[in-house]
């Protein structure tokens, strides 16, 4: 026994036990801290993660809040702009038509000096190009063109949209049809035809033809716009065809720098008036092919007048007075010679032709002319009946009578 | 400035004149002059294409003869363009022309106040 209590060995074997015992001990302790930590640390994990769900709640909110007030924003800029915009440009419209009236005013005046007619004629084509893009700034912000009283037939229209462009003179106007357009759409085909043929003009080669042709379709009739130029690549195609079927307010500030109001002019006055616009078929020549089509609605039920009498509406027209192309003194007026070798002839019965006829209906009436005007009338009839006399035989030409 | 909503009516030329005109160089004054007498010549048929002006014109002038000013004057053209036109259609053979009238010959003093002296006893 003492050999055994003697033996190292079971000292040490004592000392392993007693000190792995105590190291098991200290060890469950530290499991047990560690468990509470961690149980702790989870808690307090969820509660985060909770918080951070409610976080990312609320800026949730937040943002879509903000959106809503930045869209409100913008679109009361965007609104305010437009009015600002609206208002100034119908005062600039108004201002271009003034000009145009003045101008037309001027022409008619200056008509007959060639150097001056040409001038003005400079300045008018300038004033139109300005009106025009006043009236498309002013379309886009809401406001109005202005409205013509009286139908135009298809080809004046499609005049008229040629002279509100910079290169007029590479338009070829050909129409196989003779209506007309009503009152309230003259002016809104007219615009958009413009901004197509500026379109066209601006994306061709210079000097290269622009066609418009006008055709009766089924549903109405139809402006074509051919151009020669490269065309449009898929991404212009897209925006266009965007902009054109647009049925709302169009974003004013979203139209670039240079801003391109042209296709969203067309799709917005296109919805207003009830016409289509389409562009991006390709043309015969390899360009553009643009395409107004305006439906029966809008086109003038009677047939139109020609337009010479279309200008003069206003007030009936007098007959022209005109000289007749035969002479009046006829041989059967002669009945002698004077002594002189003069013819001698007889006194007109009727009234000279040359001489327009009095007042009828005053002379029916019964009416006494007073003494002056029948000496007036007498020494005109005289004047005139000398005039003619001198001048019958003077006819030049390639075909002299 | 109209209120919002209302158009204003829009009275300027709906057609401008250089489109008319095609921005082609305007005929000098001399070449028809105002007081020239034009009418259309006989047998004629309108040339092909021909626009409103010029289908106006060939009505006004198929009647009688016509002073350039008064052609102008019927389509409500300006003369320089109105001759532009009546030079293109005379340039075609479609128009005769009746030059202005000679200027009449002096006359003494003594002729025309018998002249006048008759009048008088005329017309009293």
């Amino acid at each position: 026994m003492t050999s055994l209590t003697r033996d190292p060995l079971l000292w040490i074997l004592l000392v392993v036990l007693i000190a792995a015992v105590v190291a098991v001990m200290r060890a469950r302790r530290t499991n047990m801290a560690l468990r509470r930590t961690k149980k702790d640390l989870e808690a307090g994990l969820g509660e985060a993660r909770g918080d951070v769900g409610e976080l990312h709640a609320h800026i949730a909110t937040l943002t879509t809040q903000h959106q809503h007030a930045l869209a409100d924003v913008r679109a009361d800029a965007e609104a305010g702009t437009k009015a600002v915009l609206k208002s100034a440009m119908g005062t600039l419209q108004s201002l271009a038509e003034e000009q145009q009236v003045l101008l037309d005013s001027l022409l008619k005046k200056y008509g007959d000096t060639t150097e001056i007619l040409a001038d003005l004629m400079t300045v008018d084509h300038t004033g139109s190009q300005f009106g025009r893009r006043a009236k498309g700034i002013s379309v886009l912000c809401g406001g109005w063109l202005g409205r013509r009283e009286s139908v135009a037939t298809v080809y004046d229209v499609a005049r008229s949209a040629q002279g509100r462009i910079r290169d007029f003179s590479r338009v070829s106007v050909h129409s196989q049809v003779n209506v007309s357009l009503v009152g309230k759409a003259v002016e809104p085909v007219a615009v958009v035809l413009a901004e197509l043929l500026d379109n066209a003009t601006n994306y061709s080669a210079p000097g290269t033809p622009v066609e418009v042709n006008i055709q009766a379709v089924p549903t109405g009739v139809v402006f074509i716009v051919d151009d020669a130029g490269l065309g449009m690549d898929q991404e212009t195609k897209d925006r266009a065809a965007a902009l054109l079927s647009v049925d709302g307010p169009v974003d004013i500030t979203g139209l670039g720098d240079p801003p391109r109001f042209g296709f969203a002019v067309c799709g917005m006055l296109a919805a207003r008036y009830g016409f289509a616009v389409s562009v991006g078929s390709v043309s015969p020549y390899g360009g553009v092919r643009a395409v107004i089509r305006v439906p029966e609605s809008l086109l003038a039920a009677d047939v139109p007048a020609p337009a010479a009498d279309a200008q003069d509406t206003t007030a009936p027209e007098a007959a022209p007075q005109r000289l007749a192309p035969v002479p009046v003194v006829g041989p059967t007026h002669v009945v002698g010679t004077t002594s002189g070798g003069l013819p001698k002839r007889r006194r007109r019965s009727g009234p000279v032709t040359v001489v327009p006829a009095l007042d009828e209906t005053a002379g029916q009436e019964g009416t006494p002319e007073p003494a002056s005007e029948v000496t007036a009338s007498r020494l005109g009839a005289f004047a005139r009946g000398t005039q003619l006399g001198r001048t019958t035989n003077t006819t030049e030409g390639p075909d002299t009578k | 400035m109209t209120n919002p909503g209302e158009e204003a009516a829009v009275t300027s030329d709906f057609v401008r004149s250089y489109v008319i005109t095609g921005g082609r160089t305007l005929p000098d004054s001399d070449d028809l002059a105002l007081h020239t007498l034009v009418i259309l010549a006989p047998d004629r048929t309108p040339p092909l294409g021909a626009g409103p002006e010029v289908m106006a014109i060939w009505k006004l002038c198929a009647g009688g003869y016509l002073s350039v000013a008064e052609v102008a004057g019927h389509l409500g053209l300006p003369v320089g363009v109105a001759r532009l036109l009546l030079t293109d259609l005379f340039e075609q053979g479609h128009l005769l022309r009746r030059a202005e009238p000679p200027r009449a010959q002096n006359v003494d003093r003594a002729t025309l106040e018998k002249v006048l002296n008759g009048l008088q006893s005329l017309i009293g």
